[in-house]
């Protein structure tokens, strides 16, 4: 029988080390991917990561099961610690460039890979209000419920700031095509 | 752009991303941050269940000697239990203390016969912070404040500078017990002349 992360992190709490190996194995990789799709950096991915899981060592106490689930709570953690340090990252670094530039064909050009690329960009260049629901919601496949005990705001909020930034991006994406005169295309392998 | 579109988009990323973790060396890091963690906290579990042992050992004598007045102080604050401290020439004579161990003294009405030293009662005390002795402390609803000596060691436990020469020496402290018997917190005193 698979052990829930509720039950994983009670007995890591109380000292089980296999416990909190396993819990770690099963959400590094949601928490990591959050932070990078957040940030765009692999190294500030890494650390909030790190930062996440020793603030569930040191503070997992204060979880509270009524309030959501623990990678709800674990998306928080890094949340908070994602937005302390967009904070302190100069804008330019993460914007996409919207202006034209390269070829006529760049479209056409453009592989599967860069594609995607241009999609990651452009998620990065939302609002992190936006870009938090998201992440969370069509990148790491997290409920409605999960994104709101996670961001702390009602469902609502959640539903509607996802439709914003979905459209947000569906005018950046189309934007950034039509400067090539044409619209990007979701990749063929889907 | 379709919201269709978008979400497909957006699937793709996701499942370029799928497969990326973060690097081993941060597992191995955080689980030396767990031992370090847990290693803390036994020592602090068994320096709460010593302090909180001395503790009960002092209420028990105080509360069983009939001729001696009470020595609950009776401030709604939680005070000392036992609100003497010895006197200087009591200290001097006392064997060297290797464990935890309650302190008592005359009781308040007796005279103490020619103090060596002004009594401590008249010299200034200074108390350092509480420091939490458990993890987490069941709610709090009423205690009582001990004095017992602890050697000096006991201090470096909990992150104060102790010179290495002075490890062994007796210190006083404050050993805050809770409604359940447990010591909750503890902060050391130090007499000023």
């Amino acid at each position: 029988m698979i052990a829930t992360d509720t039950a994983l992190l009670e007995q890591a709490l109380a000292g089980a080390e296999d416990a909190f190996t396993a819990l770690y194995r099963r959400r590094q990789g949601g928490v990591y991917r959050f932070a990078l799709q957040m940030t765009g950096s692999s190294a500030l991915a890494e650390d909030v990561t790190q930062e996440a899981f020793l603030a569930l060592i040191l503070h997992g106490t204060r979880y509270d099961q009524a309030r959501g689930t623990v990678a709800s709570f674990l998306y928080g953690i890094a949340r908070n610690l994602v937005l302390r340090r967009i904070d302190r990252r100069p804008w330019a670094e993460m914007e996409i460039t919207e202006e034209c530039a390269g070829p006529e064909d760049l479209l056409e050009d453009l592989t599967r890979r860069e594609s995607i690329e241009h999609v990651r960009q452009a998620v990065l260049s939302l609002p992190p209000v936006f870009r938090e629901v998201i992440v969370l919601c069509d990148l790491q496949d997290s409920s409605y419920e999960e994104a709101a005990a996670a961001l702390e705001c009602p469902i609502g909020t959640v539903r509607s700031r996802l439709s914003r930034g979905r459209a947000m991006l569906a005018r950046k994406l189309r934007g950034a095509a039509g400067c090539a005169g044409r619209s990007i295309e979701c990749p063929k392998s889907l | 752009m379709s919201e269709e579109s978008v979400i497909a988009a957006l699937r793709a990323l996701a499942a370029q991303d799928r497969e990326r973790e973060v690097p081993e060396a941060v597992e191995d890091r955080l689980l030396q941050a767990f031992r370090r963690r847990q290693t803390n906290r036994r020592w602090r579990n068994g320096l709460g269940w010593s302090l909180a042992a001395a503790a009960a050992l002092t209420i028990f004598f105080v509360a069983g000697s009939h001729e001696r007045p009470k020595l609950v102080a009776p401030a709604p604050i939680p005070r000392r239990s036992v609100t003497s401290v010895p006197a200087p020439a009591e200290v001097a004579t006392a064997p060297a203390p290797k464990q935890t161990r309650p302190v008592r003294r005359q009781p308040i009405e007796q005279p103490i016969e020619q103090p060596i030293e002004r009594p401590i009662e008249q010299q200034r005390e200074t108390v350092t912070q509480f420091f939490p002795l458990l993890d987490v402390a069941p709610p709090f609803e009423r205690g009582e404040l001990v004095r017992v000596m602890v050697p000096a060691s006991t201090m470096r436990k909990v992150g104060l500078p102790v010179n290495q020469d002075h490890l062994a020496d007796p210190v006083y402290a404050d050993v805050l017990v809770g409604q359940e018997g447990l010591a909750r917190a503890i902060r050391f005193v130090s007499y000023e002349q």
